[in-house]
């Protein structure tokens, strides 16, 4: 999806601070499909995935005024706020319920089996696939799961220091990966 | 530090990411600022995971767009606008209205004060306009009647020019034959000294008969009834008249007939 450039990152974030429409309805309109596709990658459910997109859009037009554009670009910041209600979403009791029979490391270690599933196959999902095993579960583990380091380590009874070690190894395989 | 190397670390991706924990986070940030290649490589980052979501970007369901535009606050432009537009010219011009209406209650109100006080002076200004007048219409009056009895046939005149040493002085009797009521108008004399009271005196067979002492009367002054006299005479005498003139200080005197 190409995002038709209509205003900068800041006329749009001060637009949006001034509860515009419009621009709420550019920025749904350039940007919803993106940031699907990253809850997707953790909500494997197309229908909860897209309230969980609702969800995420109400969230960043109450939190708009809280977006720190020293610390980075909107998008990341959206990004974040998708992976973290996807997170909430996962491991909420109701859909934990719904997936009971399944263990958490069946979806960990289900590579390229029968288990994978359409989510696996786009997007970030798709590339950290694409990476060695010792690395791939960390990153579930962490990004897409929302783990801390600590309780990854204690997950895998290994160090906290080799966690943090192979996690930037795995991070930065993915970002030649990602590169344009 | 080996920047290059830091940059390479993965650090930068778990930063992105939201992975980093606090301190690597707040390393990280204080980084940035010192080294432009770290903020450089997080930029740049940041961007390819943004084109790379765009390129695998998921059409959502039609339903989430329309619950959004239909729940969220937005700021209405057109109508709203215009009635808060309204409203705060309102406002505003209702305030200017208060103000204007309290300094003009307060400039009828100090209007209405000098008017009120004003009123109060011509209202008593009427009031002794009136009494002036009223006295003035009494003295008219009396002096109607005093003229109407000098005017009289049955009344007689005698007049009673200054004595030797007094010839400047004047006064007259007017004398009623009917009533033998006695009036005196002073034409001329000179003001009493303090203390000092002018006193009429009728001589009857010779001898001087006390006829009243002079107050200060507009025109006629009414004086005792004298049945008979055959002259009249004014002595000047201590306040309150004297039993007998003080026949050295007589100023006027004249005979009946």
């Amino acid at each position: 999806m190409e995002v038709v450039k209509k205003y900068t990152e800041p006329e749009l974030v001060q637009l949006l601070r001034q509860r515009s429409q419009s621009a709420f309805a550019y920025l749904y309109d350039n940007y919803s499909g993106a940031l699907l596709s990253i809850i997707l990658t953790i909500v494997n459910e197309e229908e909860l995935a897209n309230d969980v997109l609702q969800e995420v859009f109400v969230k960043i037009w109450k939190q708009i005024e809280s977006y720190d554009s020293n610390k980075g670009r909107l998008f990341t910041w959206m990004l974040n706020i998708a992976r973290n209600a996807s997170i909430d979403t996962v491991r909420s009791k109701s859909f934990q319920n719904s997936r009971q029979n399944r263990e958490l490391t069946e979806d960990v270690y289900a590579a390229g089996g029968t288990s994978e599933t359409r989510t696996d196959q786009i997007g970030l999902r798709k590339m950290v696939h694409s990476l060695k095993e010792e690395y791939r579960v960390l990153v579930e583990l962490s990004y897409f799961q929302g783990y801390t380091q600590d309780e990854i380590a204690n997950m895998l009874t290994i160090p906290l220091g080799t966690v943090k070690t192979r996690l930037r190894a795995a991070l930065t395989q993915l970002r030649e990966i990602i590169k344009p | 530090m080996d920047i290059k190397a830091y940059i390479e670390s993965g650090v930068i991706e778990s930063y992105v990411l939201g992975m980093a924990d606090a301190q690597e986070a707040a390393e990280l940030e204080q980084l940035s600022r010192q080294y432009p290649e770290i903020r450089k490589a997080i930029d740049e980052f940041e961007a390819a995971l943004e084109q790379q979501a765009l390129a695998t970007a998921v059409v959502p369901a039609p339903r989430v767009k329309e619950q959004l535009l239909a729940e969220l606050d937005f700021e209405k432009k057109s109508k709203k606008g215009v009635v808060i537009g309204w409203s705060r010219y309102l406002a505003a011009a209702s305030v200017i209205l208060l103000v204007v209406s309290a300094s003009l209650n307060v400039y009828f109100y100090k209007q209405f004060s000098s008017a009120s006080t004003a009123y109060q002076a011509l209202l008593i200004e009427k009031t002794s306009l009136l009494s002036d007048n009223q006295q003035t219409q009494t003295k008219l009056l009396d002096l109607y009647s005093n003229m109407q009895m000098m005017s009289d046939p049955s009344m007689i005149k005698v007049s009673m020019p200054g004595v030797a040493g007094k010839e400047n002085s004047l006064a007259t009797v007017f004398w009623d034959s009917k009533s033998r009521d006695v009036y005196l108008l002073p034409n001329k004399l000179p003001e009493a000294a303090a203390g000092k009271q002018y006193q009429l005196w009728a001589i009857v067979d010779g001898k001087p008969v006390d006829a009243g002492v002079i107050d200060a009367c507009a025109g006629l002054c009414k004086m005792k009834n004298i049945p008979a006299a055959s002259m009249f005479a004014i002595t000047l005498e201590n306040k309150g008249g004297s039993a007998a003139p003080t026949l050295d200080q007589m100023y006027v005197a004249g005979k009946v007939g």
